[in-house]
């Protein structure tokens, strides 16, 4: 098939389309797993030529109704139809072959491949040749994205390298000329901002906007309630795993869009949380100073201090350095220059085992890949991180000392389990966050790192976890808390950072009062501005 | 279009060897040959350059399965012994009076269907590659042993095998098992590059993931991988029975490190995703041209292992040291470095 | 705990199954020969399951911190040959013996080091050092004339015995109690298994990878060149191939006993009791006339049973457990099948 008649076939769809007649449906879909309802009843119509971006805090179903869409997943109940007829998926090809793509944050493209393999790969065309049709028709490929390459921002050079050695926004422009190549009619997006610049950001809503004017139905998943307005055709929110509305942006703000994703008023984590008894007031001793940290383009001049009893939050986009600020403060990663300070002495921090004897401790991002020992129980996932504690002569490990003091921070954090001998993979999801802070408190730290501390954790869970962090700080600690979630960062912090490309941008103080929620309002709005543009830029 | 780029798909696949290959392996290789030279004039004669060929070419055949194999992400560590297998098969078979002709067709089959084992075990028993593999060559030997009774087979050389085991020599210095071997380089690095299979096998061993969220069949490709590397260990034995005239209990015992120190030496990676034929063709030149060296230069043979281990170890590790240097941290630039490769 | 679970816990002690195997097979094999419960016997199967049975010990540390060490079997031989040269140069007893350890210890530390610091595939490394040290006994034997060594304190190192029990048998015995305990009882230990479990996770929880994995590679040698001072007072002589295949066996053997190849789980014992299991099932196959050479064949098959009933008891166990709450609702999603990567 010609090029020329695929961009006819795919106007000629958008022309049949206008009317907007739905392409893929869901249907009052459920799906439970054990212990867990993570969608109830939902419906959504995706329909051609139209964004329909869908909104939920974490935990509230996305990615389930995204697995289900995409054929990962079956449907536990209700059902899918494909322009009117009942459909279902037995797996990703499946779905792939009836022209519904998903792409990832990541995985989704092999590294060692180059971005035209990529493009097709399970799909090659062949050539007729001596072998019958075995060999690949390289050509085909070429021609077929070749009028494709510069809309979408890719050369030919590129499409020739290793998908691996390319940014994350080539890699997401590969994703949709793959999707494209098969003349995808749902292609289904999942966080596709997180990880790109500002300027990588709006080129990918001209990719997607590209992408809705030849006719694609396109599902976006999204956090970040800013990108929205503009693009989004239509917005569907769930909330603990049920519809909540579908809503025109036009009609809508950031606020009303909150308010629906957490069914209240307040921002999410703020309802039912114990709020901070005491406020910092500022006179302590200083815990961390960092001076002109740096390490290659990805953390560029840190400057910062942390006082005891102090919470200093940090913001800003996906791939702004906060990781990176954390891993390098914790010696996981080596840094290029500058010196960090604890106590008012200079230390040298080459691994986080150094870390950890200067009395820091991290709570990580990726609680199942970084945090947690699965097939550990509670008191060795609690323990580890200072064996010697809990040993005989530091050699031979005391096994009812250990069990004890295990009990002892899973009655003070509050731990739902049944017993610590329980192994820490069948616990949820928020019990197993508060393992990993009894862990951190255990090596009896000074100051506490939180990368995204509530992350996929439900509400409850949550302000747990911030009790943790206020009577860490309470008690004589410093914490820094990184975080996605804004109404989060302002309600937990005395001071937030934000930072964009590796430098800190701007600083915000949080007033005394947290209960002032217009001011809330304002302090958002400026760190967004800082995150989003930075001051000097 | 981009007609500026193109360049033959030989030359473009040989740079793209040389850039991957580990630069380690290539100093060793010139370095071996410069030592060696200067040693013996007759170690870059046509003679002795055959001479290294005819000595190459079995683990080269070994050394291309295991590339495949280790594209894939996988290991087969029983190419040695189903080698050995292969070659009783044939020995066996054709005392027994069968036509040459059959019994070479049936001891390639069996290494097809022993591969066939292996990958059948790994994706449905879902055994890890290395202890599957392992399995097979314990069995693949033992089968050999039980056979030969510990005898080596013998007196089933005719005029016709003399020809195919490259001890008679009616064309010269292309042998037919150099012939075999230049084939079959031919047609994997044909297979590697040209076709959805070979293109599979990248994909599968770069990302399972992504390969199978793009409609790839994964543990097809794995299966498959595992029956060309056994079809080409069943080849090889074939020939090598030729080559020994007796088919010892033992016979193929340690080629299976050999050849995977080939593939590895040659650029392929154990975890997955990189590899070429030519690669492995560079590999096993490599070993070769090192022990035929020692031979010349009058050092024993007992030295050989030694030389091929530590020929190994320097080629990895200027290889990671480069790696280090260039800072490879281009695959998903956003996420944060694994603690430490293991 | 309800019966369900009980039962559950114990169809998931993979030991169990390894352990139940080799009672049947040491009955089967009484039965069946009235050699095989022999005093002299057993003394022989002890005495010659403790080298395999030393580097399964060792190799189940390697094992467990998620690593491979394939170079034990030469270390095992060129220790041998070490000891032996040096034994038989007049050297006092305790320096032949240190000859042949610190022999392993310095392949444990080439291992290590290029695996730990440089992050060098664990496979390709031992690998090569396997061929290095096969290699170098190679030359040994082909440079010093390595016969027996006359020498009292020597011979017994192999024939001497504590109250009837082999003085070979109770130095394993104790190495491998020894093990077993830094194994279940020590911050080391620990970390081991932390390790690998989640090397990530034990990084960020302040667990020093590099060292944990040089220490273990260092262990692993040690161990094996240990096993090589017994086996060279056993033999009183070397062959330049002595040792080669051990290291598979010793492999075998640590899996067969349900060792996890993926890292984080086992223990000292199941990979002795799956030593045992091999050794004794050569020796028994012996014992019955069979052909030594069904032997190979037979441990490659147990390999696949071994490792096919426990992921077969492992499947049953998670049947019978109750819906065991999934970590969370996205979490849950993820639980797609990925296949396992060689290390």
């Amino acid at each position: 098939m010609s090029v020329e008649s695929n961009n006819e076939l795919a106007s000629a769809r958008a022309q049949e389309t206008s009317d907007k007649k739905p392409v893929l449906e869901a249907v009052g879909v459920g799906k439970r797993y054990p212990g867990v309802v993570a969608l109830d009843d939902v419906s959504i119509s995706l329909r051609g030529g139209e964004v329909h971006a869908l909104l939920g805090e974490n935990g509230a179903g996305k990615s389930t109704l995204i697995g289900i869409l995409s054929g990962i997943s079956a449907p536990g109940s209700g059902e899918l139809r494909l322009d009117g007829e009942k459909q279902e998926f037995t797996n990703a090809a499946q779905a792939q072959n009836l022209g519904i793509t998903t792409i990832y944050q990541e995985q989704s493209l092999a590294p060692d491949l180059t971005g035209l393999q990529n493009i097709f790969l399970g799909r090659e065309p062949r050539r007729r040749g001596l072998f019958g049709r075995a060999l690949l028709d390289e050509k085909a490929m070429r021609s077929r994205v070749a009028p494709l390459l510069e809309e979408f921002g890719l050369t030919v050079a590129e499409l020739n390298q290793p998908a691996g050695s390319l940014g994350a926004l080539k890699q997401h422009a590969l994703q949709i000329l793959k999707a494209l190549a098969f003349d995808a009619r749902v292609v289904i997006l999942d966080e596709p901002t997180s990880g790109l610049a500002d300027h990588e950001r709006l080129s990918l809503f001209d990719h997607m906007r590209r992408l809705r004017d030849r006719g694609v139905a396109l599902l976006w998943v999204t956090h970040r309630l800013d990108e929205l307005f503009g693009l989004a055709d239509v917005i569907t929110v769930l909330r603990d795993g049920r519809h909540v509305a579908a809503v025109s942006p036009d009609t809508e703000t950031p606020e009303t869009l909150v308010r629906l994703m957490v069914g209240r008023e307040t921002p999410p984590g703020v309802s039912g949380a114990s709020s901070r008894a005491k406020r910092w007031t500022g006179a302590a001793d200083e815990i961390l100073r960092l001076e002109g940290l740096s390490r290659g383009v990805l953390l560029d001049d840190i400057n910062l201090s942390v006082r005891r009893g102090e919470i200093l939050g940090i913001a800003g986009i996906a791939g702004a350095g906060r990781t990176e600020l954390a891993r390098a403060i914790l010696g996981a990663d080596r840094i290029d220059g500058g010196q960090i300070h604890m106590n008012g002495r200079q230390v040298r921090i080459r691994s986080p085992r150094d870390a950890y004897r200067h009395g820091i401790a991290i709570v990580p991002e990726e609680r199942k890949s970084q945090a947690v020992f699965g097939d550990f129980s509670l008191t060795k996932n609690i323990s580890i991180s200072d064996l010697r504690r809990t040993s005989t002569a530091r050699l031979v490990i005391d096994r009812r000392a250990e069990r004890k003091q295990a009990n002892e921070y899973v009655d003070k954090l509050g731990v739902r389990t049944s017993g610590v001998s329980q192994k820490i993979r069948n616990l949820s999801g928020g019990n197993q966050q508060k393992v990993v802070v009894a862990r951190c408190l255990f090596s009896g730290p000074s100051l506490l790192l939180f990368d995204e501390p509530t992350q996929g954790i439900d509400v409850a869970a949550k302000s747990d976890v911030y009790r943790l962090i206020y009577d860490f700080v309470d008690s004589g600690g410093a914490a820094i808390v990184i975080s996605s979630e804004l109404p989060e960062l302002l309600r937990v912090s005395d001071r937030i950072l934000v930072m964009r490309e590796g430098r800190i941008v701007g600083e915000v103080v949080v007033g005394g009062d947290a209960d002032l929620g217009s001011e809330e309002g304002v302090l958002a709005e400026k760190i967004m501005a800082m995150a989003a543009r930075g001051g000097a830029a | 279009m981009s007609g500026t780029n193109r360049s033959t798909p030989v030359a473009s696949q040989l740079s793209g060897v040389l850039s991957s290959t580990s630069s380690g392996a290539i100093a060793i290789l010139i370095l071996v040959c410069v030592l060696a030279t200067s040693q013996s004039s007759s170690f870059l004669s046509l003679d002795n350059g055959f001479n290294i060929a005819s000595q190459m070419v079995f683990v080269l055949l070994l050394a291309l399965g295991t590339t495949i194999v280790l594209i894939t992400g996988g290991i087969d560590l029983s190419v040695g012994s189903v080698m050995g297998l292969t070659a009783g098969v044939v020995a066996y078979l054709v005392s027994q009076g069968l036509p040459l002709g059959v019994a070479m067709l049936a001891a390639v089959a069996v290494g097809a269907l022993l591969g066939l084992v292996n990958g059948l075990i790994i994706t449905k028993l879902g055994l890890p590659d290395f202890i599957a593999t392992l399995a097979m060559l314990g069995v693949a030997r033992g089968l050999l042993f039980l056979w030969t009774e510990g005898t080596p087979f013998i007196g089933y050389m005719s005029k016709p095998y003399y020809v195919i085991g490259g001890l008679e020599r009616p064309f010269g210095y292309l042998t037919i098992p150099i012939m075999v071997a230049m084939v079959a380089t031919f047609a994997v690095f044909a297979v590697l590059k040209y076709t959805a299979f070979g293109r599979h096998c990248y994909g599968v061993g770069s990302s399972s993931d992504a390969a199978r969220r793009s409609g790839v069949r994964v543990p097809r490709i794995r299966v498959l991988a595992y029956v060309v590397s056994g079809l080409l260990a069943g080849v090889a034995g074939v020939l090598l029975a030729g080559q020994t005239t007796a088919v010892a209990p033992d016979l193929g015992s340690g080629y299976e490190l050999q050849a995977i120190a080939a593939a590895i030496i040659g650029g392929a990676a154990l975890s997955g995703g990189r590899g070429h034929a030519l690669g492995a063709v560079m590999g096993t030149l490599i070993l070769a041209a090192t022990a035929n060296a020692m031979n010349i230069s009058g050092v024993s043979a007992v030295w050989q292992p030694v030389v091929v281990g530590f020929v190994l170890l320097l080629s990895v590790i200027l290889d990671r040291l480069t790696e280090k240097q260039r800072g490879r941290s281009a695959h998903l630039p956003s996420a944060p470095a694994v603690a430490t490769a293991h | 705990m309800s019966i369900r679970d009980r039962l559950a816990r114990t169809a998931a002690v993979e030991g169990a199954a390894v352990t139940v195997a080799f009672i049947v097979m040491v009955v089967v094999f009484a039965v069946s020969s009235p050699f095989f419960l022999t005093g002299q016997n057993l003394h022989n199967l002890f005495v010659e399951s403790v080298f395999t049975v030393l580097l399964a010990a060792g190799m189940t540390y390697v094992i467990i911190v998620g690593g491979i060490d394939l170079s034990v079997g030469s270390v095992l031989g060129l220790s041998a040959g070490m000891t032996l040269m040096t034994a038989s140069k007049g050297a006092p007893l305790l320096v032949a013996i240190l000859v042949g350890v610190a022999t392993g210890l310095v392949v444990g530390l080439v291992n290590g080091l290029l695996i730990a610091h440089l992050g060098v595939n664990a496979f390709i490394v031992t690998l090569a050092t396997l061929s290095i040290g096969g290699g170098a006994l190679n030359v040994l034997t082909t440079r010093v004339e390595l016969t027996g060594v006359d020498s009292t304190a020597f011979t017994n190192l192999s024939q001497g015995s504590v109250l009837g029990i082999p003085a070979p048998v109770l130095m394993t015995l104790a190495v491998v109690l020894l093990l077993e305990f830094v194994l279940i009882a020590t911050p080391f230990g620990r970390r081991i298994f932390a390790a690998g479990i989640n090397d990530s996770a034990a990084h960020l929880a302040g667990v020093n990878l590099r060292r944990l994995r040089l220490q273990v590679y260092v262990l692993s040698g040690v161990v094996a060149g240990f096993a090589g001072v017994l086996l060279a007072a056993h033999l009183n002589s070397v062959q330049p191939d002595l040792g080669t295949g051990f290291e598979l066996t010793a492999i075998a053997a640590a899996v067969i006993g349900g060792v996890s190849l993926s890292g984080g789980q086992g223990s000292v014992w199941r990979a002795v009791v799956g030593a045992f299991f091999l050794t004794t099932l050569s020796q028994g196959l012996q014992l019955l006339g069979v052909d030594p050479t069904w032997f190979t064949i037979v441990t490659g098959v147990s390999i696949v049973a071994a490792i096919a009933f426990s992921r077969g008891t492992q499947w049953f166990a998670s049947s019978l457990r109750p819906a065991a709450p999934r970590p969370s609702a996205p979490a849950a999603e993820a639980a797609e099948p990925t296949h396992a990567v060689n290390r």
